[in-house]
């Protein structure tokens, strides 16, 4: 659901016309990187969170552990398979953002040739009907008579055909300057998921999405260090070597939440 | 060689604060050789789960200590070496039987092609290859069981340890259950397990232990009963205890 939203948000942009602020792909980026953010950051405490309460509740953390699996190597595997999801459906929004960007530039100049406002819906609702009709019709398509898993094929379609779709009409002027911006946004996913991942073993899924409600309002001032749409405005750029800086002071967040994770796994009884 | 020992274990359960609820387990000593068939039996709530937990590392002693294999119980080493049966089948219920297998193949570092062979011979053992691209989620709990058995058993492992491994299985399915402990015992597998059915426990174990309470009340040989395991067991546990029916049932 969360991914569909943030597609459904995305694939929308293109219409927004009438707030343009001087450029007219200008909302379809801004609204598309916020998007890949505040959903992404939904995305990444609840698709932490319930995997590893499923496992504890569930009784299957008991069959894993009670076979010749460490503790810390079930913890960081369970992460890293988190983060390998939130990775698919980073790159499935930002193929669509990036889609959603160069349609409403597409549509703006059809819009200022012809004279006719209409021609901007095009974009918006070829993409809504590419990343958000097909992928779930071919997969239940799929499901009827291959029996498909839905969901997986769901993605998996989705995320083919927002790439399809971003190469389509691929402009490398315009990813050189929306890629490094969305990359960015994965590194406040990756430390919200480490520690949605720490407080999960720990707390119930309540308490452990009660508790990032917390970091998230704690983390609102560092946000902005990442989320630099103002930075694009009027052909401006993001230079990677920020971004790497930005990789750089994440990484020690990152271990720290998943050390603490650990640390809380490693001795806790579960029965 | 004793494959389990347990010296003066305890499990005292505690609350947020620290402060203890339940004493599950109190000052328990078992030892279980390798090659026995050893029957843990105890009433409900007597700390027999409780133990195996402990066994297994998921659960930490509060005193005592417990060797498997020789080593502490969380030593990958010595959980590499078992195989376990839970009283409830936790399973995957997204993932097919075949699925799960594999996936519990994966746990033990099985090789694809040994994981491949095993998972096929352990299906058609459990009667489950005709459901093997089922969704676990859409399985009876006697199919959940025979599946949860055959995951136990994919690593072949040194030591078994069943926590009611019959409980949920039909009396045909029962009587499989046996044969194969008998048959897995002969190979010279170890074996530990908890029943209910102390019919079924006297059928298969070489040796036993009754807790109550969380401690041990007794502990023999199979062969050396004078009467049923049935009555012993009642003249251990069932002491002292009474059944009134309610009134208002009567009548």
């Amino acid at each position: 659901m969360l991914t569909l939203t943030a597609l459904g948000c995305a694939a929308i942009l293109p219409s927004l016309h009438f707030h343009q602020f001087g450029e007219s792909s200008r909302m379809a980026r801004d609204a598309g990187l916020s998007a890949l953010l505040i959903v992404g950051l939904a995305y990444s405490v609840f698709c932490t969170v319930k995997p590893y309460r499923r496992e504890i509740e569930s009784g299957t953390l008991q069959m894993a552990l009670a076979a010749s699996v460490s503790r810390p190597g079930f913890f960081l595997s369970k992460l890293a398979g988190v983060f390998l999801a939130y990775l698919v459906f980073a790159v499935t929004v930002t193929c669509v953002a990036l889609t959603a960007v160069n349609g409403a530039e597409l549509g703006g100049a059809l819009a200022a040739k012809t004279g006719d406002i209409a021609k901007m819906y095009g974009p918006s609702l070829a993409l809504a009907v590419s990343v958000l009709v097909l992928p779930p019709v071919l997969a239940a398509a799929l499901n009827r008579f291959l029996r498909f898993r839905f969901v997986p094929t769901a993605t998996f379609l989705s995320l083919v055909l927002a790439a399809g779709a971003a190469a389509f009409r691929f402009s490398p002027h315009l990813a050189a300057r929306f890629l490094p911006a969305a990359v960015l946004l994965v590194f406040p996913a990756a430390v919200f998921m480490a520690a949605a991942a720490a407080f999960a073993v720990r707390w119930p899924a309540n308490a452990a999405t009660a508790l990032m409600g917390v970091l998230f309002a704690l983390q609102l001032p560092f946000l902005g260090d990442y989320y630099l749409s103002d930075a694009l405005s009027r052909g401006g750029t993001v230079p990677w070597s920020f971004v790497g800086l930005a990789a750089l002071a994440t990484l020690p967040l990152v271990a720290a939440f998943a050390l603490l994770g650990i640390r809380l796994f490693k001795d806790r009884d579960y029965s | 060689m004793n494959v389990i020992e347990l010296n003066g274990v305890g499990k005292t359960f505690r609350d947020f604060w620290l402060r203890p609820t339940v004493k599950a387990v109190d000052g328990l000593d078992l030892a279980v050789a390798q090659g026995e068939v050893f029957g843990l039996l105890g009433p409900n709530g007597s700390g027999k789960s409780t133990t195996i937990k402990m066994i297994l590392g998921l659960l930490a002693p509060s005193a005592g200590t417990i060797s498997l294999f020789g080593l502490p119980p969380r030593a990958r080493a010595a959980r590499a070496r078992l195989g376990y049966l839970p009283e409830l089948s936790y399973l995957h219920p997204f993932l097919t039987a075949k699925e799960t297998l594999g996936y519990y193949a994966g746990l033990c570092n099985l090789p694809r092609a040994v994981a491949k062979a095993r998972t096929a011979e352990l299906l058609e053992m459990v009667g489950l290859s005709a459901v093997a691209t089922r969704p676990v989620g859409g399985f009876s709990k006697g199919m959940a069981r025979r599946l949860a058995l055959a995951s136990a058993l994919i690593g072949r492992p040194e030591l078994l340890i069943l926590d009611e491994p019959t409980s949920g299985l039909d009396p045909v399915s029962t009587n499989e259950v046996k044969t194969l402990v008998k048959t897995l015992a002969a190979g010279g597998m170890t074996i530990l397990l908890t029943s209910h059915l102390l019919a079924d426990a006297e059928d298969v174990c070489d040796r036993f232990a009754i807790v109550n309470h969380g401690a041990k009340v007794a502990e023999g040989k199979v062969a050396d009963m004078t009467t049923s395991l049935q009555d012993f067991f009642l003249a251990k546990v069932g002491e002292g205890r009474t059944f009134e029916v309610a009134p208002f049932l009567k009548g």
